[in-house]
């Protein structure tokens, strides 16, 4: 009997402990919490300090909730903004669940470690969330309504997913990951930038476009959304396929950001980025050299893109490839005393179409990809490759992590070069694409 | 005798002594040592081993107590004395961990800012353990073994996908003198030796019980260095900001997730091992002032977890400096009762076994 009251002790215990550790009985009074999904950091428009925007969540019986924006202006720091919040909505503010912290385009021209440390000071925001700029304001940019998502916040953070990083479509940052590149040797950081785009204009403007061939070019490829659009150096397709409807959004009115009304005209679009060195802006990744970036320097496993060469009968041919990255790797070694970086990468490619119809065969056989297509897509890649290489060298941003790589594993060298790293670095290009067989 | 066993100082060792030192410990190491913390941790971790060894070497030769063998060598006043020593030493090795643990819970597990007197429960549980012995502490143990190895082994299988283990690079990068300065600053959290001192006597020794022993610290040794290379692999350059390491490294693979910190369930389970490993101090400053003023445990054991919680609420705002005080003050402190006592006590004058 002892025992088993025993046994039964240690249970109660065990259940009370995780009752205790797991705050059961400390739930907060959700009628006085403002829960906040997303901040937005601008400099102020008038006058000095920041205004900062909070996207806070309405939560709805019906289950399909939605959000407001209150703005605070001229706060002198982010922490004060925060503070004033509570004044503003006589809500607390709880930032527990704010996932995303947005920098308005002039915010990203001062440090914006002068605002974003606030959230390294402390743990109101998990250091997960994500960062990115915006092209604007944020304010405006949170104010938009999406038609596939309630809440713009969810919106954007969707087109910054890791699924998206995955497809190479957007390099998504952390805050975690952009301090640590602030903090380190190479004090650089990169964030999506983050646009927004009215459906009307992306999809060719309807009636009142402009009617001239390039401008229809241009409005077809961008009809093609995300897909094609943020992989602009593979060439679109002449008559696209269709694909997935990207997040768009109306444009919000007064104070709401997204109000539970599908049926925007605003479209994210976040596969451009932006370089930083010491905090600031110091320059843009094209949506094409992004690509080349994700696909050479992070968790890109896979991309789609677009490739022109010529097919047996020497018709130039837009292939759409798969390509599938099996390996990456960047090298920085010493020759004759100067550094070289050394990208090697591997990849297998397939058709996965092509603008023309080709025979039975050609179809059956999508899984070869012809030489020449092959050697195509290596030298579109290096290009863009070299291209974020110069923009990361003139800037200072060591988009690449050199200076990382040399304080890390060439210490001794990391004295002599620790300044001019990038402007001396050679680059060397060992890119393979095969065929998936 | 026999109130503990060999099996349970292992587990202890293996399971318990690590817990105390994954919430503060790791940051405050890469204040004074950088990338260069596995050196650190791995000097404290020799030095702590060696302790260990001279203090099993010596239950090989006696099976008499620590205040059995004072007494033999220096009479029983003095066994009082040193005893009396060590009872305020150990509820200093208590107070830093409770306040650690005390702003983990209330911090991490607590959406808004609880009451202070919401981690108060925790004394009443240590009472408890303080009011019974040295035989709780084993019991402890043998829970703590398997929930501490399946917790740990879930959070660091979550956390080393986001770690990048070249942020330890260049190895000792750091001066030597920074890497010995973070040895000699966490010497608080190496306290281990000193209560095994005190389990002399209390254990039976067994056939290579000293291997047994030094292998299972040879594992919790392994387990702090592999969590301190995750966790410097995750951070790097904003290591040193991140308090609570062990509900930080595992939430960058969950919080994308649909299920959300799922992590938190093992968080939780490897709190309750800290819930047992912050009772031993308080528990083993018991026996100290019982032996001492030869009383019962019940009062001394009421005193010291009532001053324990008047002290954490007292320093509720001077964590800081509590921290700073124990670390860089008062270092050698914790190395002269930790490291050289431990050891010292082979020094002192014991019947053999077969006599």
């Amino acid at each position: 009997m002892n025992k088993l009251w025993t046994r039964i002790f240690l249970a109660a215990a065990a259940v009370l402990l995780l009752l205790f550790f797991s705050n059961d009985f400390g739930l907060i009074d959700i009628q006085e919490t403002a829960i906040v999904v997303a901040l937005g950091i601008d400099t102020a428009e008038e006058g000095e300090g920041y205004d900062v925007t909070a996207q806070i969540a309405v939560p709805a019986s019906t289950g399909s909730g939605s959000a407001g924006n209150v703005t605070v202006k001229n706060a002198r720091t982010v922490g004060e903004a925060i503070a004033e919040l509570n004044h503003e909505t006589g809500w607390y503010p709880t930032l527990v669940h704010c996932k995303l912290i947005l920098l308005g385009e002039e915010t990203a021209n001062e440090n914006v470690f002068n605002v974003l440390d606030y959230f390294l000071r402390n743990d109101a925001v998990e250091d997960s969330c994500l960062v990115a700029a915006c092209s604007g304001t944020a304010r405006e940019v949170f104010q938009a309504q999406s038609p596939v998502n309630d809440i713009s916040a969810s919106a954007i953070s969707k087109v910054l997913s890791s699924e998206a990083q995955k497809t190479g479509l957007v390099s998504v940052t952390i805050l975690k990951n952009f301090a640590i590149g602030y903090y380190s040797e190479g004090k650089s950081g990169i964030l999506p930038y983050v646009s927004v785009k009215s459906e009307a204009e992306s999809q060719g403007g309807g009636s009142s476009s402009p009617t001239s061939a390039a401008a229809a070019a241009e409005n077809a490829e961008d009809a093609f959304g995300p897909f094609i659009k943020r992989n602009k150096w593979w060439h679109p397709k002449k008559r696209p396929l269709p694909i997935a409807a990207p997040v768009s959004a109306e444009s919000g009115s007064g104070g709401q950001g997204g109000n539970g009304k599908s049926g925007g005209e605003d479209i994210f679009q976040a596969s451009e980025t932006m370089l930083f060195y010491e905090g600031k802006r110091a320059g843009m990744l094209t949506p094409e050299e992004t690509l080349a970036y994700n696909l050479a320097a992070t968790d890109t496993d896979f991309a789609y893109g677009n490739v022109t060469a010529e097919d047996a009968e020497g018709r130039e041919i837009t292939y759409s490839l798969k390509m599938k990255i099996s390996k990456k790797k960047r090298k920085l070694t010493f020759e004759n005393g100067m550094p070289v970086l050394t990208f090697s990468i591997r990849a297998n490619a397939r058709v996965a179409d092509t603008d023309s119809a080709g025979t039975i065969l050609d179809v059956a056989k999508t899984l070869i990809v012809r030489e020449n297509v092959l050697e195509a897509a290596e030298n579109k890649f290096r290009e863009e490759l070299t291209s974020a290489w110069q923009k990361s060298a003139a800037s200072g941003c060591d988009l690449f992590g050199v200076k990382e790589k040399l304080h890390r594993f060439r210490h001794r060298q990391y004295p002599d070069f620790k300044d001019t790293i990038l402007e001396k670095t050679e680059v060397r290009y060992d890119i393979r694409f095969t065929s998936m067989k | 005798m026999d109130k503990i066993k060999v099996r349970q100082i292992c587990f202890f060792f293996a399971a318990m002594m690590p817990v105390s030192k994954l919430l503060v410990y790791p940051a405050t190491l890469v204040y004074n040592s950088r990338n260069d913390l596995l050196l650190s941790a791995f000097v404290n971790c020799l030095i702590e081993g060696a302790a260990v060894a001279a203090v099993m070497l010596l239950s090989k030769k006696t099976e008499m107590s620590l205040f059995e063998l004072i007494g033999n060598t220096f009479g029983k006043i003095a066994a009082k004395i040193v005893y009396g020593l060590f009872a305020v030493f150990f509820f200093a090795s208590a107070l830093l961990p409770v306040m650690e643990q005390k702003n983990f819970v209330l911090r991490v597990l607590y959406e808004n800012v609880p009451s202070i007197i919401s981690f108060a429960p925790f004394f009443f549980v240590c009472f408890y353990a303080c009011v019974k012995g040295f035989k709780s502490i084993g019991r402890m143990a043998d829970i703590a073994l398997p929930v501490f190895a399946s917790a740990f082994a879930v959070l660091i299988l979550l956390a080393v996908p986001h770690a990048d283990f070249s942020a330890l690079l260049p190895i000792a990068g750091v001066p030597a003198k920074d890497v010995l300065k973070g040895s000699l600053f966490s010497a608080n959290w190496y306290t281990d030796a000193a209560f095994l001192l005190f389990f002399l006597g209390n254990f039976k020794y067994e056939k290579r019980a000293s291997a047994k022993v030094l292998s299972a610290y040879a594992a919790g040794c392994a387990a702090v260095l592999l969590f301190l290379a995750v966790f410097y692999g995750i951070f790097s350059d904003i290591a040193v900001r991140q308090q609570n390491a062990v509900a930080q490294i595992s939430k960058y693979t969950t919080s994308f997730t649909s299920l959300g910190r799922v992590d938190y369930l093992f968080i939780f389970a490897i709190a309750l091992v800290m819930v047992f490993r912050l009772c031993v101090p308080a528990q083993i400053c018991v026996h100290c002032v019982c032996k001492a003023l030869g009383c019962k445990p019940f009062i001394p054991a009421a005193a010291v977890n009532a001053l324990l919680l008047a002290l954490s609420i007292f320093f509720n705002y001077s964590f800081l400096e509590v921290q700073t005080l124990f670390t860089q003050k008062l270092w050698f402190i914790f190395a002269l009762f930790a490291y050289l006592l431990p050891a010292a006590a082979l020094l002192l004058k014991r019947r053999e076994k077969h006599e």
